[in-house]
């Protein structure tokens, strides 16, 4: 079952946005300061030309899946290697978005939460969004899209008159080196177009609106730095004490009125959005096991990725300190690896292939020729 | 083989095991015996009499040596006259109103449609009542609802096709679409799915439901029904499949969309403004029926700090010495509304007026006084329960989705609502109804179809036919123009 | 083999979790509503007792009228956590503080410091970064009595009053939010309106029945009639403390505040009274003038060493009140034109002379209420860093002020 290009870009806004606005703006803060939108508006641009490299890959090659795909173009051991990086890249994304989430469902809504009433709810959707396939989830993103933009836009909106744009200034007070190191720090929040790699052969492209993918990322990107520019101006030096940048920015008032608490219901629509990407990550992470030991079985692969998901929110709950695990050079490596090297391994592969493939094709034409 | 009139009749009197209203008469027509045999109750005396008895011993010419050639060419004044070898085929023609001519030494058995129609009349439908257009609405009979369509499509493009299903009830099934829009590989696999019946008897179309839908456990419908010719004839002009059984006055729409359900035949005849900010109700209506019980019941519970205090305050106030936890309380009142809602609807007209007395005034006003359940919790589920019937069609599931949403909001609280409400679109996504899919033209987005989703264009400007319908995309400009 | 497949088909799984679900929530299920469970404070007081800490709260309970009813419950500890759970545990509730809207702190605590009780409040208890700060004086359980007291009495809300007061009359601005900001800040400065609690009127005080307060833990409110029960008056005159590290370093009387408000845009109204004004028009006359609208912007300047901060004051005043021997029919109508040059002139003076006075205070007194650190640490970052590293706490004192002021006319 494909998905169409629409549901493709869809796809891609609900990536690149996904991981920015809870824990991300408060944690970016402490490393690169006031200027921390331009780390991530570097990184998501980045994220961005990656993104457009890999569709159109895609488009060059839309019958084989990635398995075959990378089988045929760098062979099988590099094939393993890769599938295995973009495995563990998944899983940490997974990981990522399922302890963001815990935290701020606990915080938001709850006094005393169990992290067994957190997860359970939680494995029995996205395990049938997982089971489903991709075209369910690109269909509950389609329904989800615009109601997630607007509630966004009008959280930024309510709050804009409070944003004091001073805060930006000095800018790079400490030079760019610790923007750098910062960017590095905090890479596994990137990499959002990583799994368009598990996608291949997923996507149709019929009749595709040109530009329509260009059109989501540079979207994405303004929101995301719109969002930034808000919560920086609103909260300046105390940014690191917020620690859900969507839910604090929408509490920011003086007063309290029954409008206000409609914020409510834009940090509910972004709960849904996060569930939505665990169901996708963990699609891509149950594909990419599936390739990576050739599993015929979904439900089995998915099951394993639930006992994942669930012993890593026991472990949270009971003993280890996962948000250590993001900001390791580990998380950042694997970034790296699957979102940096993979793609243009994969472009420089396809052209060997390719130029290889023309070359015996009009080795074939000129015999056919003589024939003649 | 030669039918001896006596002998014959006495076998289908055998076949039919006497039965007491099979009458039979029998007569000499120039020398030659004819058994004349019909059941009564279901056939029509009149025609009888106008055109096989009256001509028959009136003739006034002398026969030709086939006696059979005779009745059928120049004596029967019946429109549908035909023969029969076998006596089964006879039989199953007298069983639906047909009357049987038994010629001694004739090779056939004559039969004549002398069938009386007994049917209710065209009236306007109690579940889909218009302020403005059309009233008709079908009724029980086939010939009479294929009437109704033809007079609304008159093209040879209509395409009518016809089966029958059951062995007892031998209901007659037809298929109604026009060709040219239809897409036929929808065509092709309902009539493989009719064909593939095996039922001993079709009471009403709805018994075609579970056949027709791939999920037939489903909670949700994926079959449309419609009581209205035009809301049918309008339909099939989008690319859809009608099917009409005998003896049912609901036809049923294939493929089915979820949205079809927010849109009502009483939107395209007024003002498109107006359409737009009730359809957006309709589906704000949706939301509260379904979700409302649950969402108080989680912010009574977990999340009371959401509410502003003002808020809060009242409802402190007025839940102050109920015994029970917020879930029981509204669970109490769901139930009663729910046992008052069933017992209405059965019960005779006559008593309705005073059940509803005893159930909103006695018990939900002595409820609330004695301390048993709160005025928040009564007027939540009364709201709840009055927007159900914003969309009568889809009440049944409210009704149980609202169950569920209560038994989640009480246990994981708004979070739990939350994914349920993902889970909820997941669940719907995940059906595709005849290659249409069912939350089109949402999920997958179709823009040339917003035009009918919360807006209502001017019909002017919907001179498309909806992508969302799987139907024949070489013909889509409904002003007979092709695409390109 | 099979039968094991079925009971694991991706519907039954699903069914499955579903069970398990309601099973490890039925006992959730049954449970009662949180609002019954927990004391909702909307208010809370604290202040040094002895060597003890005292927090009185304002708890909301259900009344069988539509209006809120409120009682105070106060508690002791060495710690405000300790002082919390004293209170819990004679309610027998858990505190939830999701709902307090307004937080004070009495004089004594704030001279020793407020960061740690606010630290707890918002690391673990809650409480919303929107919530207001107040100073007060009295006595922390005749004080939050009192306040509850005209809630009940005179349906007059506290944080009403000084949200009503920091938009259009004293910008403090001082919630949880804006004190975190300044105490983070490099000047560590934060500000918050002080509330008297009076025993006598002092004009524009809102007077209220004193209760008799009791000293156990908890305390009923004195919402009987008590015959001769004595009067409290409660104070918003404009005092404001500020408070440097998160302890309380200084008091601003009302008229300091008032000159203060003139550098801050997002106090928009207010009153100047220009005296002795004579000329074709007025005969020495005292005016009043209502600030209607007003645009402060801040310059920073390095003119070779030495710092330059331009202030532009741009007013835009309205004549309300003219006072003179002879008043004449004139004067009783609303026109542009009674805002003579003289007029003009006299209030770009008076507004300088305030401005330089609150100059003058802030160098007195080391606190940097105009914002000089901010505007030239953003705007001047590296010139300013070699100027403060030699100046340090000095920085004030050797800055070049220039002041212009604007005068416009309203109707």
């Amino acid at each position: 079952m494909k998905i169409n290009y629409r549901q493709l870009s869809v796809m891609i806004f609900f990536s690149f946005i996904s991981l920015k606005f809870l824990v991300l703006p408060s944690v970016l803060y402490l490393h690169s300061g006031n200027m921390s939108w331009l780390v991530v508006l570097v990184l998501m641009i980045l994220d961005g030309l990656f993104a457009i490299s890999i569709i159109d890959l895609m488009k060059k090659n839309q019958d084989s899946n990635i398995n075959e795909f990378m089988n045929n173009t760098i062979g099988p051991v590099l094939t393993k290697i890769f599938l295995a990086v973009l495995a563990l890249k998944f899983f940490l994304q997974v990981a990522n978005i399922v302890k963001g989430l815990e935290f701020f469902v606990v915080e938001n809504f709850y006094n005393n939460f169990s992290w067994i009433l957190y997860i359970l709810p939680l494995i029995g959707l996205t395990s049938f969004m997982m089971y489903k396939g991709l075209r369910n989830i690109a269909r509950v993103q389609e329904v989800f899209c615009w109601s997630i933009v607007i509630g966004c836009i009008y959280i930024g909106c309510k709050s804009f008159s409070g944003v004091d744009p001073l805060v930006y200034l000095p800018m790079f007070k400490d030079g760019a080196v610790p923007l750098f190191e910062s960017g590095y720090r905090h890479l596994s929040w990137f990499g959002s177009s990583t799994f368009l790699l598990i996608l291949f052969g997923k996507v149709d492209f019929q009749n595709p609106r040109k530009k329509l993918c260009i059109k989501y990322i540079i979207f994405a990107i303004i929101l995301v730095q719109f969002i930034y520019f808000i919560f920086y101006g609103l909260f300046d030096i105390t940014s690191p004490t917020h620690t859900f940048a969507i839910s604090d920015i929408s509490q920011f008032t003086s007063s309290k009125s029954i409008i206000d608490e409609l914020s409510w219901l834009v940090v509910s629509l972004w709960v849904i959005m996060q569930s939505i990407q665990i169901a996708l990550y963990g699609y891509c992470l149950v594909l990419s096991l599936m390739y990576l030991f050739h599993i015929k079985s979904k439900i089995v692969v998915i099951t394993f990725v639930n006992i994942l998901i669930f012993a890593l929110s026991y472990l949270g709950a009971e003993t280890i300190n996962l948000e250590q695990i993001f900001f390791t050079p580990f998380a950042s490596i694997v970034t790296i690896i699957s979102q940096y090297i993979i793609p243009p391994i994969l472009w420089i592969g396809y052209m060997v292939r390719h130029r290889r493939q023309n070359k015996i094709s009009g080795v074939k034409n000129e015999k056919t020729k003589v024939n003649i | 083989m030669k039918v001896d009139a006596v002998k014959t009749l006495e076998e289908i009197k055998k076949i039919l095991h006497e039965s007491g209203d099979l009458k039979s008469r029998t007569v000499q027509f120039f020398g030659t015996q004819v058994a004349i045999c019909y059941i009564a109750p279901i056939v029509d005396n009149i025609l009888l009499n106008q055109t096989i008895m009256d001509p028959m011993l009136a003739y006034p010419f002398k026969a030709e040596d086939d006696i059979l050639t005779t009745l059928k060419e120049y004596v029967l004044s019946n429109n549908e006259v035909s023969e029969y070898i076998d006596i089964d085929s006879a039989i199953e023609k007298l069983l639906s109103g047909h009357c049987l001519m038994l010629v001694d030494n004739a090779d056939h058995i004559l039969s004549c449609d002398i069938e009386k129609i007994t049917v209710r009349p065209i009236a306007e439908p109690p579940t889909s009542v218009v302020i403005k257009g059309p009233r008709e609405g079908f009724n029980e009979s086939l010939k009479y609802n294929l009437a109704l369509i033809r007079k609304r499509a008159k093209t040879n493009d209509l395409v009518v096709k016809t089966l029958e299903i059951g062995k007892m009830t031998k209901s007659q099934v037809a298929v109604v679409y026009f060709d040219s829009i239809v897409d036929k590989n929808n065509v092709k696999q309902i009539m493989r799915r009719l064909k593939n019946i095996q039922i001993d008897g079709l009471i009403d179309s709805h018994y075609l439901v579970s056949y027709l839908q791939k999920n037939p456990t489903s909670l949700f419908k994926q079959v449309g029904d419609t009581e209205k010719p035009d809301v049918l004839v309008a339909k099939m002009l989008e690319g859809r499949i009608g099917i009409i059984v005998d003896g049912s006055p609901i036809a049923l729409t294939l493929p089915f969309i979820l949205i079809e359900d927010l849109q009502n035949s009483d939107d395209y005849y007024s003002q498109p403004i107006r359409v737009t900010f009730i359809r957006i109700l309709r589906l704000v209506g949706v939301i509260l029926a379904v979700l409302l019980p649950g969402v108080y019941v989680a912010l009574e519970k977990y999340h009371y700090k959401i509410l502003p205090t003002e808020f809060l305050v009242t409802i402190m106030n007025t839940t102050q010495g109920i015994p029970f936890s917020p879930f029981i309380e509204l669970l109490f009142v769901v139930l009663l509304f729910e046992i008052l809602y069933e017992a209405n609807l059965r019960m005779p007209q006559y008593f309705g007026m005073a059940m509803s007395i005893v159930g909103a005034l006695v018990l939900g006003e002595t409820a609330v006084n004695a301390g048993l359940v709160s005025p928040p919790a009564v007027m939540i589920v009364a709201l709840s329960g009055i927007t159900f019937y914003i969309i009568p069609s889809q009440a049944a599931q409210f009704s149980v989705l609202r169950l569920i949403a209560l038994v989640i909001g009480a246990a994981v609280g708004l979070y739990g609502i939350l994914l349920f409400c993902v889970f909820l679109i997941s669940y719907l996504s995940s059906f595709d109804s005849y290659n249409s899919a069912y939350l089109a033209p949402t999920a997958p987005l179709i823009m040339q179809d917003q035009k009918d989703m919360f807006k209502r264009e001017i019909i002017k400007k919907m001179y498309k036919r909806p992508k969302s319908i799987s139907n024949n995309h070489d013909n889509v400009d409904r002003r007979g123009k092709d695409e390109n | 083999m099979k039968k094991l497949k079925s009971i694991f088909s991706p519907r039954k799984l699903i069914i499955w979790i579903f069970i398990i679900i309601l099973i490890i929530t039925v006992p959730e299920i049954a449970r009662p509503a949180m609002s019954k469970t927990e004391a909702i404070v909307t208010m809370m007081c604290i202040d040094k007792d002895g060597e003890d800490i005292k927090v009185c709260t304002s708890v909301l309970t259900p009344a069988s009228e539509k209006t809120a009813n409120y009682e105070v419950y106060s508690g002791k500890g060495k710690t405000v956590g300790e002082a919390v759970e004293n209170i819990s545990l004679a309610l027998g509730k858990s505190i939830g503080f999701a709902q307090c809207e307004i937080m004070g702190f009495g004089d004594n605590l704030s001279e020793e410091g407020i960061m740690s009780t606010l630290d707890f409040m918002t690391r673990t208890r809650r409480v919303g970064r929107n919530a207001l700060l107040i100073n007060f004086s009295g006595e922390v359980e005749k004080f939050a009595q009192a306040v509850v007291n005209m809630n009940i009495e005179k349906s007059l809300h506290l944080e009403d009053i000084m949200n009503f007061d920091q938009r259009y009359i004293l910008s403090e601005d001082s919630n949880i939010h804006s004190f975190y900001k300044g105490y983070f800040s490099k000047i560590s400065l934060g500000i918050m309106p002080k509330i008297k609690l009076e025993t006598e009127d002092k004009g524009n005080s809102i007077e209220v029945q004193e209760s008799a307060t009791g000293g156990g833990s908890s305390n009923e409110p004195g919402s009987g009639s008590g015959g001769d029960s004595k009067k409290e008056y409660i104070l918003n005159d404009g005092t404001a403390c500020i408070f440097r590290n998160g302890e309380k370093i200084l008091e601003i009387t009302p008229d300091t505040m008032k000159k203060l408000n003139l550098f801050i845009n997002e106090s928009q109204e207010g009153t100047l009274t220009i005296d002795h004004v004579t000329d074709d028009l007025y005969d020495d006359a005292s005016i009043i003038l209502h600030v209607s609208k007003k645009d402060v912007s801040f310059t920073p300047k390095f003119d070779g060493e030495k710092p330059i901060y331009e202030i532009s004051i741009d007013v835009t005043v309205l004549v309300e009140e003219v006072d003179e021997e002879n008043p004449s029919l004139k004067f009783l109508k609303r026109n542009k034109e009674f805002l003579t040059p003289t007029l003009i002139e006299k209030t770009k003076q008076q507004v300088e002379k305030q401005a330089y006075e609150i100059i003058e205070y802030c160098k007195e007194n080391k606190v940097d209420l105009i914002h000089v650190y901010e505007f030239f640490y953003r705007k001047q970052y590296k010139k300013f860093s070699e100027y403060y590293d030699k100046m340090q706490e000095k920085y004030l004192d050797n800055i070049d002020y220039k002041i212009s002021v604007k005068v416009n006319s309203s109707y």
